[in-house]
């Protein structure tokens, strides 16, 4: 299928580069380690998860505590977050909310079943609030069952564009739900490592990296930027020609399947899964298996007709794709309706 | 406030809520009225409170009035008796001649309610003035109302003043107003079922129903099927039924032919919507025709006809009349003979409908066929039929069929139904859209209720296992519960033997390859969440020997997310043995002992894991347990 239509960003004014340094100073691998959620914190974000099931947003004031828990969880997070198996690898959800319940239903719903999202969780669809509020409280409640990453439409610019700004006036009658959010979303980490095996982003290479190392050197705390390393892991897309090219996005470049194999070969991956790009079945492997590209909005943008995939890797690092189709809405027919006999 | 006594003090108030600005509060004022009639007692509620509410009647709005009206229904004892009704009918009276059909309709309900209480002569008196009075009345809902009551009085009057009623009665089936007609058709068929009860009762009465009588019911009768109004007409059917029956219920078939011939125009009628209603009751007209062979015979071809009618609706309706009609032509050879050579081949048609309701409704009814078809033609003719829409891509129509399928064992037997059958089934279990494969498994239960153990251990059982492998969650989920719903079904013993072992590889029966492999992740658990399932439905010796072992043998294992279901796990264990403890078969101490030694102490090496979530569900448990414990 074609590439997303997403537009190249205008110029940003207030790169936040002031943040530049070392990065995060607190010890970012021992998560385990971090004291447990006390019993209040716990409820809760129970009753948080139990509203947003449901569908209903949490209030302002409630996403305010949620962001600042947020903050508290994936400011210790690393670049390159390490990810254990067995967990289930999945891409853009796009504000489907119901959609994103239907993917629960197909792959388990979390904690028992272990989560990794590569970002686009917001835009397009008609619930970006409710989708993004209740993985971040999943996150919150259960740092080391799921993992989210961040996506090129993560960002204050694009969602400005696409919908998850006007989403957000429109059902909270002020901007400060997207300003909460979009700070929120300096802090995820912009990829994953699942069992040293898996790189996990979600664009794709950048011709500045050439080893995971290196992303581990630098600084994600700021908006997405419109060139570089950092912009490049979120807007990169796999190509058939070779090398590196210009990409039609206007962000990020192209790589070809040399890319992809030295990068492999150099970082001992198995795979590079990514998202971004709708693909029809739902996954779509390119550069002989090297790349994986997992789409998880099944029907994307309500009219596309795609099915939507996620990825199981087992503890033996079995892959096995889970397509599943658009939910069944309440109110919504289950098969479409034959035309009655007089309308022909 | 003050300035009120004591005793005016809840009138007062109801005055004073009666003038709320927000209806919603002057309804909720009013549906206490009763107490404050109670409060008041009956002399000063008739003479206090109904001159009130006689103005209240007059000016409010809707909602108010259809409290007042509904309530004013049970008066009679708190104004001190019948004798003192007539200011009650008065108000209600005004309320029943409103044209909002909700306050016209409970203020008719409640004149009722209050005449079954009135003596003869307060009936002849008060009431059949009223009717008299509404049925003449100027304005069209005056007449509506009327229609409502004359059930009140028709068996309570002489015959000659029975006479004048219908005649009455029969001005308004023929009233100019389509909404009058409406109601009085509407209100006929009762009316009818109360002489046919009378005329069973009392057959020898001096006012027994005479031909007279009769003669203007037909009248009546006549002119609805005739009506240019088809919300009018299709009315007709059930005064027809009526009819029908009371000529059935006194032996006298004379009229049938003119009966059919009315039946017939009925149900062919331009108007889909009597054609509907005559789909909807043909049985109910049909079964009174079965006393002449010819008679029945006749209805077979417009039977036919409503099956292939253009309208889905009818279709759907005549469909769910399938099984009770056959039953009807059972009666004669020659009729008998048409279910298979001309009712059988539409069925096949219907079964291929182009809309998904009128397949529905059809799989819910089709099965009934088979006792009426008998062995050969349910096998030759029905099995075929049953095999298509097994197969349809609606999913009710298969779901109707496999839940009426114990009518057609007990015809053809389980071997038959096993072998024809069967084969759609797991051909459906194994369908690629995930949700019909959740519908098969919720029917399994039932359909196992039906075929019983050895049967389905046979048939169905490795298909059941086989589910919990699915690479769908809420597959696996499903799964799970239905080993529930089975065991529940067949047993502690059955699911010890069936289920339990081969989920634990340790039966002697299991094949090398048939052993489940454990190395997934995702099998582990889906067996921990099966097990765990079944721990309240199976017995204590079964919980101890199989099941706790295997749980325990889970806190090790490699992957977080296993660990915090064990803990999980082990708690709803302790919440089954404290459940069940007058019927476990050991002592108190040696229950403490297991849960101290055993569940608390893994628990404990739990609440210390590497993991947040074990350590969290682990000390949640071990809170559980002592919260059950003490």
């Amino acid at each position: 299928m074609e590439l997303d239509t997403d537009v190249p960003m205008e110029d940003v004014e207030d790169l936040k580069q002031a943040e530049t340094g070392s990065g995060p100073d607190a010890s970012p691998h021992n998560n385990t380690k971090k004291s447990d959620l006390n019993p209040s914190t716990v409820g809760q974000l129970d009753e948080w998860i139990d509203k947003l099931s449901k569908c209903e947003p949490l209030s302002e004031t409630d996403v305010k505590k949620l962001c600042d828990m947020a903050i508290d969880v994936l400011q210790f997070e690393e670049n390159v977050q390490p990810v254990q198996v067995p967990v289930t690898i999945c891409g853009d959800v796009h504000g489907q909310f119901h959609d994103l319940i239907e993917l629960f239903k197909i792959g388990g719903p979390c904690p028992d079943t272990n989560y990794l999202f590569m970002g686009d969780y917001v835009d397009r669809g008609y619930y970006s609030v409710e989708t993004v509020s209740y993985l971040v409280c999943m996150k919150v409640r259960y740092p080391n069952r799921i993992t989210i990453l961040r996506g090129n439409h993560e960002s204050r610019q694009i969602t400005q564009v696409y919908g998850f700004y006007d989403e957000c006036l429109r059902k909270y009658g002020s901007a400060t739900v997207w300003k909460l959010f979009t700070d929120l979303f300096d802090y995820f980490p912009i990829t994953a490592l699942v069992d040293n095996k898996v790189f996990c982003l979600h664009g794709g290479l950048s011709p500045m990296i050439e080893t995971i190392d290196q992303v581990r050197e630098l600084n994600r705390i700021q908006e997405v930027p419109h060139e570089g390393p950092m912009c490049d892991l979120l807007w990169s897309d796999p190509d058939d020609r070779g090398g590196w090219g210009i990409s039609p996005r206007g962000a990020g470049f192209t790589f070809g399947q040399d890319i992809s194999e030295q990068f492999n070969h150099t970082n001992d991956l198995s795979l590079i899964a990514r998202a971004h790009q709708l693909v029809m079945e739902g996954f779509s492997w390119s550069h002989q298996e090297s790349v994986v590209t997992i789409f998880s909005a099944p029907n994307y943008c309500y009219r596309c007709g795609n099915q939507a995939a996620i990825m199981e890797v087992d503890e033996q690092h079995n892959r096995q794709f889970l397509q599943y189709d658009p939910s069944v809405r309440p109110g919504e027919p289950t098969v479409t309706r034959k035309t009655p006999d007089y309308f022909l | 406030m003050d300035n009120y006594n004591d005793d005016l003090y809840p009138l007062a108030l109801l005055m004073d809520e009666l003038k709320h600005d927000d209806v919603s509060n002057r309804v909720e004022a009013m549906q206490k009225l009763d107490n404050i009639a109670i409060a008041l007692g009956p002399e000063r509620t008739l003479k206090e409170l109904l001159p009130f509410l006689n103005d209240v009647a007059q000016d409010d709005e809707e909602e108010v009035f259809a409290v007042l009206a509904s309530k004013l229904g049970d008066f009679v004892p708190l104004v001190g008796g019948h004798e003192n009704c007539e200011p009650l009918i008065q108000i209600l009276t005004i309320l029943a001649s409103m044209e909002e059909p909700i306050v016209r309709d409970k203020a008719i309900d409640s004149l009722y309610k209050i005449s079954l209480e009135l003596t003869l002569d307060e009936l002849t008196g008060i009431f059949l003035t009223l009717i008299r009075s509404l049925s003449q009345g100027n304005w069209f809902s005056k007449k509506v109302a009327s229609c409502g009551l004359y059930k009140a009085v028709i068996l309570k009057v002489n015959s000659s003043a029975r006479r004048d009623l219908l005649n009455l009665y029969l001005k308004l089936v023929t009233d100019d107003y389509p909404m009058v007609r409406r109601a009085a058709a509407n209100n006929l068929p009762h009316l009818i079922n109360l002489l046919t009860e009378f005329t069973e009762e009392k057959p020898n009465d001096v006012n027994k129903i005479n031909n007279e009588d009769w003669e203007i019911i037909s009248k009546m009768f006549q002119h609805l099927i005739n009506d240019d109004q088809d919300s009018v007409k299709f009315l007709s059917i059930d005064v027809l039924i009526a009819i029908l029956e009371f000529f059935q219920k006194i032996n006298e078939y004379s009229f049938n032919s003119d009966f059919l011939t009315s039946a017939l125009k009925l149900i062919k009628d331009e108007s889909w919507r009597v054609r509907y209603t005559a789909a909807d009751r043909f049985t109910k007209i049909a079964k009174n025709f079965t006393n002449e062979e010819s008679d029945l015979f006749q209805l077979i071809d417009p039977f036919i006809s409503l099956m292939k009618d253009n309208e889905g609706e009818v279709r759907k309706a005549i469909a769910k009349q399938l099984p009770s009609f056959c039953e009807l032509l059972t009666k004669y050879q020659s009729t008998r003979a048409t279910i298979l050579s001309k009712i059988i081949p539409v069925v096949n048609e219907l079964s291929q409908d182009s809309q998904d309701n009128v397949r529905a409704s059809l799989a819910s009814t089709i099965t009934g066929l088979s006792p009426i078809l008998e062995k050969q033609s349910t096998i030759d003719k029905l099995l075929p039929i049953f095999l298509v829409m097994l197969k349809d891509e609606f999913p009710d129509v298969r779901l109707n069929i496999i839940s009426n399928l114990s009518v057609v064992d007990e015809t053809i037997g389980i071997n038959l139904l096993s072998t024809n059958l069967l084969p759609a089934i797991t051909e459906l279990a194994q369908d690629y859209k995930w949700r019909v494969r959740l519908a098969i498994i919720e029917y399994i239960p039932k359909l196992a209720k039906q075929l019983g153990e050895s049967f389905f251990n046979d048939e169905l059982l490795s298909l059941c296992m086989s589910w919990l492998w699915d690479p769908v969650f809420a597959i696996r989920d499903a799964a799970v519960n239905n080993l529930k719903d089975l065991t529940i079904i067949f047993g502690s013993d059955w699911a010890n033997n069936e289920i339990i072992t081969r989920l634990l590889n340790n039966g002697d029966k299991i094949d090398e390859d048939d052993k489940i492999d454990y190395s997934n992740f995702i099998i582990r658990i889906t067996c921990l969440f099966a097990i765990t399932k079944l721990i309240p439905v199976v017995d204590y010796q079964i919980i101890v020997k199989k099941v706790l072992p295997f749980i325990n043998s889970l806190i090790t294992d490699a992957v977080p997310n296993i660990r915090f279901n064990v803990a999980k796990s082990y708690l709803i264990l302790v919440e089954t043995f404290v459940r069940n403890k007058s019927k476990l078969p050991i002592k108190d101490e040696e229950l403490k002992k297991l849960i101290n030694l055993e569940i608390l102490a893994n628990l404990e090496k739990l609440s210390n894991d590497t993991d947040v979530d074990v350590r969290f569900y682990a000390s949640k448990s071990i809170q559980g347990i002592q919260d059950l414990l003490n």
